[in-house]
């Protein structure tokens, strides 16, 4: 039971973050390498703003959180975007600008957010810290609803229509521009909620984030383009990887072999005959009484 | 005073000393010797200014600890001055910014030697960029000075250490945590060289205090989530836990580790998390707890009390002021006594006077360092952390010695 609500904990944050920069590649095609440092600006909010309820924090976070984004896709990938190695390059500065930033106004030493509900529950007779366990199901809750906005509404099949092909969804009615801007605010909102959400167990310092990136840059390069379903499946699966390595392991010994696994899964889809394997397995059943 | 802008500084002396700079670099293409000891033209003017290299991250991760740093250095060094200097020879520094990287430390240390033709070198914070800068002052034949606690295996004939070591921190704390809490100590520390190091240290305490380490726990530097180590940690039941997890994860663990029911009052923490540094982050999870160190804030001794009265009017501080200042203060005095004694700016002679001097100071009477490990034989103070995040002294642990030898030395 540890493990499994150890996998959950984990899930909840990388499951934010990796949906979170899935959606953003399925609209741009771009990598946000901002993706760490824009939790680090949601953890500041949460951090700062002390005079307000933690709940009221988060929301804040959010609130400002759409105008800046807006801004940013606007301001600075709206030009690149055509170009993804550019735009990439330009979330790389964002992020370092958004350290830098944090840095300066709030200096390099780590600050701590006090945990807004107290306490351990009993889960099927292991104690677990209740916050932790609030953080897990409000994360799992928003990713669900997420997944739920992106297969039953009408954006979400924008969304899975300009991942696929979108010269054709363009020629369908699809603006591009606005599908990458909403894009861009959503997957960066659940990058910022995942922040704030997980300040109270983290340290928050500006560096937070960038330590971020690496499994939920795994979960994207283990994702299928498009399908934000592949995303959260390939965040449980890191968290699962990395949980379960670090339980029967040392440290240091699973995080190498965590890499090692990741790498080797990551090198044999890329293989054609792993594409074949699984494509017969998604092949659509021929209509009954065909010839 | 030389400005402590390094920018400028460095720039306006590159353009004066370009003559020598280049012929000592050719000199060194030629006979292909780095990590020669300085030539005539090298060396300090010796009846000139005392100059410091001053290298500290200015920048970066360890930019609040580094800046500290700096600001003690430079109070010491505007009080010698106002004294005379030494023997009628003013204190000039030269601050440089390494940013914690040990590449940059090594080219710096280089360039403070060579072009700005310092008499000692003082600063950095990382055990890393401390090596680094060792290195080099060991082939110039530069004295090198460190105020960052803690300590490695290896020594260097030229650099000297005003933080405490790691068995001046753990020797008198060892024995009462074992009393207090219990003889089942577990050890957790970040995964590089010197949570090793002081693992090792604290493993032969233990044993020869009487307990038993039922837990040894090492993780990467920058986790996020300690669980499965906490989880492991618990199921060993230990009475104490000593902990080298440093930086931002000294916070990380120390949070989940009582959020997760480890880290409770009955439980005996001494370690890396207690430090001044984390205070602000920790706060009431380390209060009422002690903790070992060389210098306080708080300590009731007129020249520290006059010292944090002038860093905090400096500085407009209200926090803590941070042990590493107060060590770089007396350190640099340290070493401005010792090229008193000297009586010039020859490094090497510096450099021996500083093997030889006795010091009364705040860090006690009559300090001096060991020949076989240059560990500063100093007081070290038994704190006890206030609510409000004061570190007030509760005990005084007079000369705490280190004798053990170390390679390198002499």
């Amino acid at each position: 039971m540890d493990v499994l609500l150890a996998i959950i904990g984990q899930f909840g944050l990388y499951g934010l973050l990796t949906v979170g920069i899935a959606v953003i590649f399925a609209a741009t095609r771009v990598v946000n390498l901002a993706q760490g440092d824009l939790a680090m600006a949601g953890a500041y909010v949460a951090a700062t703003a002390t005079g307000a309820p933690f709940g009221i924090r988060t929301l804040l976070a959010l609130a400002a959180g759409v105008p800046l984004l807006l801004v940013i896709e606007r301001l600075l990938l709206r030009r690149p975007g055509s170009d993804g190695l550019a735009a990439m390059l330009v979330t790389w500065g964002l992020g370092m600008a958004l350290r830098q930033g944090a840095e300066l106004l709030f200096t390099g030493t780590s600050r701590t957010v006090a945990v807004p509900v107290d306490g351990t529950l009993d889960v099927l007779g292991t104690p677990y810290p209740a916050y932790r366990l609030v953080c897990a199901l409000t994360a799992i809750a928003v990713i669900t609803l997420v997944l739920l906005a992106a297969h039953r509404t009408d954006w979400g099949l924008r969304l899975r229509a300009v991942a696929d092909n979108p010269p054709m969804a363009a020629l369908l009615g699809t603006d591009p521009r606005r599908m990458r801007a909403t894009a861009f605010t959503v997957g960066g909102l659940l990058a910022i909620l995942a922040g704030a959400l997980y300040s109270p167990v983290l340290a928050v310092n500006p560096s937070m984030g960038f330590g971020l990136l690496v499994p939920v840059f795994f979960g994207l390069l283990l994702s299928r383009p498009g399908s934000l379903v592949t995303a959260a499946v390939a965040a449980l699966l890191i968290s699962a990887l990395s949980v379960l390595l670090r339980t029967w392991l040392s440290d240091t010994l699973a995080e190498a072999l965590f890499y090692a696994v990741v790498v080797a899964t990551a090198a044999l889809r890329s293989r054609p005959w792993t594409g074949r394997f699984s494509a017969w397995f998604r092949r659509t059943p021929a209509p009954v009484g065909a010839v | 005073m030389v400005p402590s802008h390094s920018r400028t500084r460095g720039r306006r002396l590159m353009r004066a000393s370009r003559t020598p700079a280049l012929a000592a670099a050719c000199a060194l293409a030629l006979t292909g010797c780095q990590g020669a000891a300085m030539s005539g033209d090298d060396a300090p003017d010796k009846g000139g200014p005392v100059r410091i290299g001053v290298i500290v991250p200015l920048t970066g991760p360890t930019s609040q600890v580094g800046t500290a740093l700096r600001n003690g250095l430079e109070l010491a060094v505007k009080e010698v001055n106002s004294h005379q200097g030494v023997h009628g020879r003013p204190v000039e520094y030269v601050v440089v910014d390494d940013a914690g990287d040990p590449a940059n430390s090594t080219q710096l240390a280089r360039r403070l030697v060579r072009q700005d033709k310092v008499t000692m070198l003082f600063g950095t914070i990382t055990g890393d960029t401390a090596e680094a800068v060792g290195r080099v002052a060991d082939e110039a034949h530069v004295p090198f000075g460190t105020a960052i606690l803690g300590d490695t295996e290896h020594c260097f004939a030229y650099q000297w250490g005003f933080g405490e070591s790691t068995r001046q921190m753990l020797t008198p704390t060892v024995p009462g945590l074992i009393e207090k809490y219990g003889t089942d100590v577990a050890l957790v520390g970040s995964d590089y060289n010197y949570p090793h190091f002081y693992a090792g240290v604290a493993r032969e305490l233990v044993k020869k205090a009487g307990g038993t380490v039922v837990a040894e726990e090492y993780s990467p530097l920058g986790q996020t989530d300690w669980q499965p180590v906490i989880g492991r940690l618990k199921s060993a039941k230990p009475d104490t836990v000593l902990s080298m997890v440093v930086g931002a994860d000294a916070v990380t663990f120390s949070k989940q580790a009582q959020q997760f029911g480890l880290l409770t009052p009955k439980l005996g923490f001494e370690g890396a998390p207690l430090d001044a540094d984390f205070q602000p982050a920790l706060g009431p999870l380390v209060a009422g707890r002690t903790h070992t160190v060389r210098w306080s804030d708080r300590l009731d001794d007129p020249e520290s009390r006059g010292f944090v009265k002038d860093y905090r009017a400096a500085h407009d501080w209200k926090a803590p002021v941070p042990e590493v200042a107060g060590n770089a203060y007396f350190g640099v005095e340290f070493f401005l006594a010792a090229a008193a004694k000297a009586g010039s700016n020859d490094p090497e002679a510096v450099n021996r006077a500083i093997g030889r001097l006795s010091f009364d100071s705040p860090l006690g009477k009559g300090t001096r360092f060991h020949a076989a490990n240059h560990v500063l034989q100093a007081d070290m103070q038994q704190v006890t952390i206030g609510g409000d995040g004061a570190y007030n002294v509760t005990r005084n642990h007079p000369m705490v010695a280190d004798t053990t030898p170390k390679k390198g030395c002499s």
